[in-house]
């Protein structure tokens, strides 16, 4: 197998590639900037420099020429090459800055020129605590400067585009984001103006930076020069928690890191998964953030005689639902699922109605043709349209659901969290005269419309799975607290910095943004009279799902963390199993 | 092999006029190069050009001196899809400005050569990339294209052979580096000209990832001489190693600046006082940058015997270069000249590569201050440190370019800058 030379030590490579990204995968060191293992490579940011060479082959022997000593002899490049940018070739000896004192100077030499005009503002710039400048400066830069005039100045705090803001004087001009719209986004709506220390980037004149993905570029900037303008100065990186979850807008599931501070969710970033989304997300992702902290349901709520909802306790929001849920027959109940809730719930959801005599169970998917556009953004607007079908819910049109409510059938409606009556498609009506139960995150139309509103957690708040538009199933972890649940004694929720070093005086522990919520899962075994249901978690839930269900079969929350979700053998149209679908266990 | 060259008859500018009308250049053996190749395929196979002009050792006058029949012979084999010759005509270096002469009074003897090249290494389309400023030699150009298209030199069946060739003119838009050949390219596929990291080479991954040869203008200009007279003609002509006639751009304190055709090797002493009459004002010689602002200067005292070709000036500690030579006078502040070449680095540099963005910025901030009188001296060996700084670290050779006169200057005229940084009110630091 051919072989390469690190610092004197051996290793074998079987696939052809570059000197950098070898060494990242195996584990070593050495400071890079413009390098990004999905983008073209510029090697313009010079900073990967190592010293390499190439034994000496003697063409008539074919064998290596050997020194005194038996050593082969070495002839190194006569300058410093770039690692990003070097083939991995049979042989080759690489040293960096562990084993040559040249490699060392070059690498500092190279964060000193960075650094003579970088406004080194790293106190009031929010990369700082994630820049790899900062880091790398840190680790392998100069002490000090020798620059003793006036930097270059540049636009500061300018408006890219609606959602990035532009600070050209950090901008160490890594082109990283113009090869981005270049060549993931394919906007080319960036490109490097201007000349020598006075470059950065910016759209054509009079256009804007509105990229449906402009947001990634504040993730791959490896400085504060370009930046959210959402989160901008919201947060230090080191206070927030950092918490894998799964992006809820729409059918592709992109992988996502929410971030958290006083239990609010501040920022939603990518979170790599080479089947799904690589590095990338849409801007539009991002902006769910907000959806979890703002507008919630707050303990459950009932309408009383007349029009207005009221907070009411979850005893009585119980009760309420059972009295209903006495006096109605089971084929009066209009049982409706949710593309958006987590596929736990659904089948928690149709496991109780089902145990009920309901043997109906509708959704209505969320599919607008021609939104999608075949990369990261999906036709499909919900997480979860594969779980719910997969669950043996039958899918209909929101006209025929509205005239079924409309009719005379139906005394009482159950809708797992579905904003209904805020799609498009929607008939402007009202939800007729059956009694309306909604369980929701947020207050929308439709549970302005209802009689009883039960608040459930959202997907920042539990460990639930969803199945994405390509049969991936994939699940989130708990990032932000409930009333009921908590980051030190809650083990599914995730660890963060805080966690370990925080004391509780941190104001992360803040009782205020703490949503009175709960799972629906976790409702319907409340709910039960009887206590059937013998779930103490969502991973209880989903071990049952896939214990019973054959498309689920082998799926857990273990392994969809260790593969990064789990591929379901379905296809559009394969009838799921009629037969071994959710029966009441005896 | 210099010494007659009184009498030497100019071959790339000879003293014809009209000869930027075809019909006058033909009437002195124009096109006959061309003629010759195409009507005699079998002795003028694309590979005996090839040959006969590496065998010629024509050294390219773009700045690096490369052998072009040797450039040439690095084009892979033909594959069926495009190839490119792309003609450099950037002309962009301070003390450089040859090819302008060539487009003014000579364009059909580039147009010839830069067809017979394009045959030699099988491409169909040749582009011309020329200084934007250079508008009225590029409208001089553009008439003798269109008239060798209207002849037949150029299109389809060229003189009624299997072959066929475009002409095509681009002007830049102001930036030096696009005479860069890499950054070239980018720029001729409506790119931002930005430099290109080696390997792949052009001949390689060229125009569009496509196999392309560059050559500077008065290289090509050179190759119908070739193909006329034979490779043993061409290689008798001036410097054993960097044979041929060369354009020498003289500028600077002289009596007779201009552009002036002598064969390679000339003594530095004869061009200047010579040829170009002498140093302005009787002054006396202070250094002297032999091949446009990016070659180390050279004290007067190491210019006895000294000869414009490169092993010469190898020697001397400088290079060939374009031949640009920049003559400067006893009276020369040699901080201001280098902080003004500094300058132009500075606002030249595309700012891809850190080393050279950054560098070329401090260099000649800090140029500045000496030149300003608020120098030090450790000023002096902070400029050495950016300049090894910055030497062979970058994608293209500009940061050494930038690097090297503000090297070699220090090391050479050390007493100067000393003597400035030492009049400041830091003397004593
Ligand atoms: C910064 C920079 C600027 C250059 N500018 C020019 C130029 O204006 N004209 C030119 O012919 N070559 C220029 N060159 C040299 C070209 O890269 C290239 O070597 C040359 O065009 C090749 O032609 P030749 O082999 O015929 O000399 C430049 C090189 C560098 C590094
Ligand atoms: S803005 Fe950021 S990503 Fe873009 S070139 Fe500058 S440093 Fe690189
Ligand atoms: S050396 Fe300078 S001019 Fe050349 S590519 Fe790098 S930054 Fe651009
Ligand atoms: S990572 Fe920038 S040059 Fe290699």
């Amino acid at each position: 197998m051919p072989e390469i030379f690190i610092d004197y030590q051996r290793f074998e490579f079987e696939q052809p590639g570059k000197v950098l990204q070898f060494m990242l995968d195996a584990g070593l060191d050495l400071p890079f900037f413009c390098y990004h293992p999905c983008l073209s490579i510029p090697a313009n940011c010079r900073q990967c420099v190592v010293k390499a060479g190439m034994p000496v082959l003697n063409r008539e022997k074919g064998t290596f020429e050997l020194d005194d000593k038996g050593e082969r002899i070495i002839r190194y490049f006569p300058k410093l090459m770039t690692a990003c940018s070097l083939d991995l070739t049979d042989g080759m000896v690489i040293h960096t800055h562990h084993s040559d004192p040249l490699v060392k100077q070059a690498q500092a030499d190279n964060l000193e020129f960075i650094l003579i005009n970088h406004p080194l503002d790293c106190p009031i710039c929010d990369q700082a605590g994630e820049c790899p400048l900062q880091i790398l400066t840190y680790k392998y830069g100069p002490e000090g400067s020798r620059f003793e005039h006036k930097k270059v100045h540049k636009p500061k705090a300018f408006r890219l585009g609606p959602r990035v803001v532009l600070d050209a004087e950090r901008c160490i001009n890594c082109t990283r984001c113009v090869r981005f719209t270049d060549e993931i986004s394919k906007s080319h709506q960036l490109t490097i103006v201007s000349r020598g220390d006075k470059n950065y980037p910016l759209t054509a004149h009079g256009q804007e930076f509105d990229d449906p993905y402009s947001l990634n570029t504040v993730d791959i900037c490896p400085v504060g020069a370009l930046t959210s303008a959402d989160f901008r100065f919201k947060a230090r990186v080191w206070e927030m928690n950092q918490t894998p979850g799964i992006d809820i807008t729409n059918g592709k599931g992109c992988n996502t890191y929410l971030w958290t501070r006083d239990n609010l969710v501040l920022r939603i970033t990518p979170r790599q998964n080479d089947h799904v989304n690589s590095h990338w997300m849409p801007d539009s992702g991002r902006l769910a953030y907000q959806r979890f902290n703002e507008n919630r349901v707050h303990r459950p709520h009932i309408k009383l005689d007349g029009n207005d909802q009221v907070r009411t306790s979850w005893n009585n929001a119980i009760l309420t639902l059972r009295e209903q849920l006495e006096k109605t027959e089971a084929s009066e109940i209009l049982a409706i699922g949710s593309p958006h809730a987590p596929v736990e719930d659904n089948y928690a959801f149709r496991k109780f109605f089902k145990m009920h005599g309901v043997s109906e169970f509708f959704f209505v998917p969320d599919i607008r043709p021609g939104s999608g556009d075949g990369f990261l953004l999906s036709d499909d607007q919900t997480p979860n349209t594969n779980g719910v079908r997969l669950l043996d819910f039958k899918e209909t049109t929101c006209k025929n659901l509205s005239s079924k409510i409309q009719g005379d059938k139906y005394k009482l409606i159950v809708l797992l969290d579905d904003s209904l009556f805020d799609r498009p498609d929607w008939p402007a009506i009202d939800p007729g005269n059956s009694y309306f139960t909604v369980w929701a995150t947020n207050h929308t139309p439709t549970t302005a419309a209802a009689h009883l509103v039960i608040p459930v957690t959202c997907a920042a708040e539990h460990a639930a799975s969803y199945v994405n538009v390509d049969g991936r199933i994939q699940r989130t972890v708990a990032a932000k607290e409930t009333r009921y649940t908590n980051r030190r004694l809650n083990l599914e929720m995730s660890m963060g910095r805080l966690d370990h070093y925080g004391t509780q005086f941190d104001n992360w522990v803040d009782e205020k943004n703490r949503i009175d919520c709960i799972p629906a899962w976790e409702f319907f075994k409340k709910l039960d009279a009887e206590a059937r249901f013998d779930w103490n978690s969502s991973r209880e839930v989903l071990n049952e799902i896939s214990r019973t269900l054959p498309v689920f079969e082998g799926v857990s929350y273990e392994r969809m963390d260790t593969l990064l979700g789990v591929p379901l053998s379905i296809s559009r149209n394969t009838p799921v199993d009629q037969k071994k679908t959710i029966e009441p266990k005896p | 092999m210099t010494d007659d060259w009184k009498t030497y008859k100019p071959l790339l500018l000879p003293d014809l006029p009209g000869l930027t009308d075809i019909e006058t250049y033909e009437k002195y053996e124009g096109y006959h190069a061309l003629k010759t190749v195409l009507d005699n395929p079998d002795t003028w196979s694309p590979e005996e050009v090839v040959l006969q002009v590496k065998d010629a050792n024509i050294r390219g006058r773009g700045g690096a001196g490369f052998n072009a029949g040797l450039k040439w012979s690095f084009m892979p084999p033909p594959d069926g899809k495009p190839r490119y010759l792309a003609c450099n005509g950037d002309e962009s270096e301070p003390g450089t400005f040859k090819d302008r002469k060539i487009f003014e009074f000579n364009p059909h003897l580039f147009i010839e050569g830069a067809i017979i090249a394009a045959y030699a290494i099988r491409a169909e389309q040749i582009y011309v990339y020329i200084r934007g400023e250079y508008r009225a030699w590029v409208r001089i150009l553009q008439k003798a294209v269109d008239q060798a298209y209207q002849k037949g030199y150029l299109g389809k069946n060229i003189l009624g052979a299997d072959f066929n060739a475009d002409m095509t003119l681009h002007m830049g838009a102001g930036a030096y580096i696009c005479g860069e050949e890499s950054s070239l390219m980018e720029s001729l596929e409506g790119k931002r000209g930005y430099p290109r990291v080696k390997p792949p080479f052009p001949a390689q991954r060229g125009l569009w990832g496509r196999p392309t040869t560059i050559n500077n203008i008065e290289t090509l200009a050179n190759v119908p001489l070739v193909i006329r007279n034979g490779s043993e003609w061409y290689r008798r002509i001036g410097a054993e190693t960097h044979p041929g006639p060369i354009l020498y751009g003289i500028s600077g304190h002289i009596n007779k600046p201009g552009v002036y055709e002598y064969p390679s090797g000339m003594s530095v002493h004869t061009l200047i006082h010579e040829v170009a009459g002498g140093i302005r004002k009787g002054k006396k010689l202070k250094a002297l940058i032999p091949g446009g602002s990016s070659t180390p200067p050279l004290r007067a005292d190491v210019l006895d015997g000294l000869t414009m070709d490169s092993d010469s000036l190898r020697k001397a500690g400088s290079m060939m270069g374009t031949a640009g030579m920049v003559i400067l006078d006893e009276d020369t502040d040699m901080v201001d000249v280098v902080w003004r070449i500094s300058h132009f680095y500075h606002h030249e540099s595309c700012g891809q590569c850190t080393p050279c963005r950054e560098g070329t910025g401090w260099l000649e901030k800090t140029l500045r201050k000496i030149r300003n009188g608020d120098g030090e001296m450790r000023d002096l060996d902070l400029l050495l440190a950016i300049c090894n700084r910055m030497e062979g670290r970058t994608i293209c050779a500009l940061a050494d370019a930038a690097a090297w006169p503000v090297r070699y200057s220090i090391e050479r005229f050390r007493d100067e800058f000393e003597a400035k940084c030492k009049q400041t009110v830091y003397a004593l630091s």
